[in-house]
């Protein structure tokens, strides 16, 4: 069947493991992933627990098309308590984890307590072993993993680098090298857990009725839909695409937000990625192929994807490509958020340049850039500072009116006054600003919607925000523009049972308002739903968005109808008659 | 003759050539039961990207000493009753692609389920030197 109908739960104070049967109520509540981990959080979690205490969980999530023909179906959802931010937070890493811990006959992994010394977690189909982790401990994630390799064969291993051990806040999870579980600090929380690896063979299949006539459905799927030219800008280019769409709309991130466009942006474009491109990669059951796989003199990196050229390249003053991909190279084998550690070291570009406190890096020096991944990742001298991130080093230092963040969590690469829905996206993501809970630039700056109005704005943030919601539940990428209509076609194909895209929509909104409970529970609420001071203060001032800011009250108006048309109170708390309506 | 064959500059290693065949041939999703092995992976030296086909070389109809595979208009047949489970023929195949199962083994039979899923032609379905 699509489900295994069995988790997997390893408690790493006592050493123990044990397995249980799936909530089926919560499957057909929530499906998987994303809405799944929540629900397990949402009631395992005592509120207030301290995130990186041996009280936080780290739950491992697959989904009902996981490890199926299901095009773009090879995520893993991975979900805990945020020590960045405080919030709920759940993370989507590619590459072939997830299809591998279904084969081993597992939906999910919990993982509960602290180990006493460094140790991984090898699970090989009912053989669950914690084994020392102590050669591994201080290593680079890319090292563990090739040592992890030699040592089991082919498994395939999710490993955090000296930025988790080291309990940074933007410590992110690795796979198969260049695969990311990035935002909100989700490696510290291993790190905390004293977890170095977890590898995993799994030798069993997935048998569903009827196989080869679903089979034959998906491949006519696969060809019509997914390989289409609404998606195949993924195989063509990837991500660093949208570099040139980001610069002619003025929203490209540039020097920490100064500005919406970069001169250099031709140095970090898609046709400058494509002339050092080797190769492309997919995940796992991925036609799609976005990876490009780069060399350049003596570096190497799978990406850089857009929000890397985007926070490390321009919003640094960074106009060189090999100088990119080697940061890129760092920061994924230390296992840094780029998206994070671009911001941070441009908010301490800035504040040096701007006299408030001086870091020794300004805009555009490469060869201090270069040093920053593993000085912040290791805490070592000025990376110490830098390790806090933007919010508390805004904090400590100051420049709070330009810290890039919010909820703790530095902005992704799409400047909100060129795309004024970004901004509420941003403001109401359910993990601090995040450009995957929706991506309303991709109809805005990119599309035909007016970007500088606010009207109708709530709608169009809300609709992305919950049929992605499903979308990683089940789960999805976010790269296959999948209509919620397909969803319900191919989950009732794959499960025998009649799903309808009205349902799924529901599924959708009842994980993004679990979510917020979460949230809620931790205190948050309309006063954490605000965007740093600079996009309401400061004009841009070059490109299409010139002279443009995203004034307040506008953001207000914005917010306002947003939680009115979610259902929630004018304080940003979800009603009781909404709880009632979802089954909450 | 005509078999399948692998082009690895073309190769995104998305692992929906194993998928097909383990689901077409064993009725199950899973890759290691698929009657070929493409190996995408990052090493030490890089990318490395390897693919194991058969190619209708016949090694294997040479080394049964039951006759248990055969081919027939250029494809090759299992006749699971006078299979002994005897494995000479997975340790032959050159390509170590023939699956050992508790009970017989399996071949591929050049379906070309896994050519037909390749999203980028990286698996054909060509004449090959034989």
């Amino acid at each position: 069947m699509a489900y295994m109908d069995k988790i997997l739960r390893v408690n790493l104070t006592t050493g123990n493991s044990t397995t249980e049967p799936l909530n089926k109520e919560w499957a057909r509540e929530y499906l998987g992933g994303k809405g799944l981990s929540i629900k397990y959080l949402y009631e395992e979690l005592k509120p207030g627990v301290d995130p990186l205490s041996a009280d936080n969980k780290l739950v491992l999530m697959t989904g009902p098309i996981t490890g199926t023909l299901v095009p773009n179906s090879g995520k893993l959802a991975i979900a805990a308590k945020s020590p960045a931010t405080g919030t709920i937070l759940d993370c989507s890493i590619g590459g072939h984890f997830a299809p591998e811990l279904k084969f081993a006959g597992y939906d999910a992994v919990i993982i509960e307590g602290k180990a006493d010394k460094p140790v991984y977690l090898y699970i090989e189909d009912d053989k669950i072993e914690l084994r020392s982790a102590a050669a591994l401990w201080g290593k680079g994630a890319h090292e563990t993993e090739h040592l992890l390799y030699d040592e089991l064969g082919d498994v395939i291993t999710l490993a955090i680098g000296q930025a988790g051990e080291n309990l940074l806040s933007m410590a992110c999870i690795s796979s198969e090298l260049y695969r990311q579980a990035g935002r909100g600090g989700i490696g510290a929380v291993m790190g905390s857990k004293n977890l170095k690896a977890i590898s995993v063979r799994g030798s069993g299949g997935i048998k569903i009725p009827d196989i080869r006539k679903f089979s034959a459905a998906m491949n006519k799927i696969k060809r019509e839909d997914t390989m289409t030219d609404d998606n195949m800008w993924a195989y063509t280019d990837g991500t660093p695409m949208i570099v040139d769409l980001s610069q002619s709309t003025g929203i490209l991130p540039t020097r920490n937000f100064q500005e919406g466009t970069f001169d250099g942006y031709k140095a970090i474009n898609s046709d400058a990625v494509k002339r050092v491109l080797k190769a492309k990669k997919a995940c796992f059951a991925c036609p799609l192929a976005c990876s490009n796989y780069v060399k350049m003199g003596k570096t190497e990196v799978e990406g850089p994807e857009y929000e890397t050229l985007a926070l490390c390249g321009s919003n640094c003053g960074i106009g060189d490509m090999e100088a990119v991909i080697e940061f890129n190279r760092l920061c994924d084998d230390h296992c840094l958020d780029t998206i994070s550690a671009g911001n941070t070291v441009a908010f301490a570009m800035e504040m040096t340049e701007k006299g408030i406190h001086d870091f020794g890096i300004r805009f555009g020096d490469v060869e201090k850039y270069l040093t920053m991944p593993t000085l912040i990742s290791t805490r070592k001298g000025v990376g110490a500072d830098l390790a806090l991130g933007v919010k508390k080093m805004a904090e400590k230092f100051g420049g709070g009116d330009f810290a890039m963040e919010v909820k703790g969590l530095e902005i992704p690469g799409y400047e909100p006054r060129g795309s004024w829905a970004m901004g509420l996206a941003y403001g109401t993501a359910d993990r601090g600003a995040c450009h995957m809970r929706a991506w309303p630039a991709a109809v805005e700056a990119f599309g035909d919607i007016d970007p500088f109005t606010s009207e109708g704005k709530a709608e169009l943030v809300i609709g992305m925000q919950d049929s992605n919601s499903v979308k990683f539940s089940a789960i999805w990428c976010d790269f296959w523009a999948i209509s919620t209509e397909r969803m319900a076609e191919i989950l009732t194909l794959l499960l025998g049972r009649e799903f309808t895209a009205a349902e799924l929509t529901i599924i959708g909104e009842r994980t993004y308002n679990l979510a917020h409970l979460f949230n809620e529970r931790e205190g948050f609420d309309r006063k954490d739903d605000y965007l740093p001071a600079r996009f309401h203060n400061e004009k841009l001032t070059t490109g299409f968005t010139s002279g443009k800011s995203l004034p307040k009250e506008e953001y207000e108006k914005m917010l306002s109808d947003y939680y009115q048309l979610r259902g929630w109170d004018e304080n940003g708390k979800v009603t009781a008659e909404k709880k009632r309506a979802l089954n909450l | 003759m005509k078999a399948l064959a692998f082009h690895a500059e073309k190769c995104i290693g998305c692992k929906l050539c194993h998928l097909a065949c383990s689901a077409q041939n064993e009725g199950e999703f899973n890759p290691r039961l698929a009657r070929l092995k493409i190996t995408s992976i990052h090493n030490r030296d890089g990318l490395l990207v390897r693919g194991q086909t058969c190619d209708l070389c016949l090694a294997c109809v040479e080394a049964c000493p039951e006759d248990a595979i055969i081919e027939k208009n250029g494809r090759l047949s299992f006749l699971p009753d006078l299979c002994t489970d005897c494995g000479i023929c997975v340790e032959t195949c050159p390509p170590q692609v023939i699956i050992d199962k508790p009970k017989g083994v399996g071949v591929c039979v050049q379906c070309q389920s896994c050519a037909n899923w390749c999203p980028t032609a990286a698996l054909t379905f060509e004449e090959v030197n034989k």
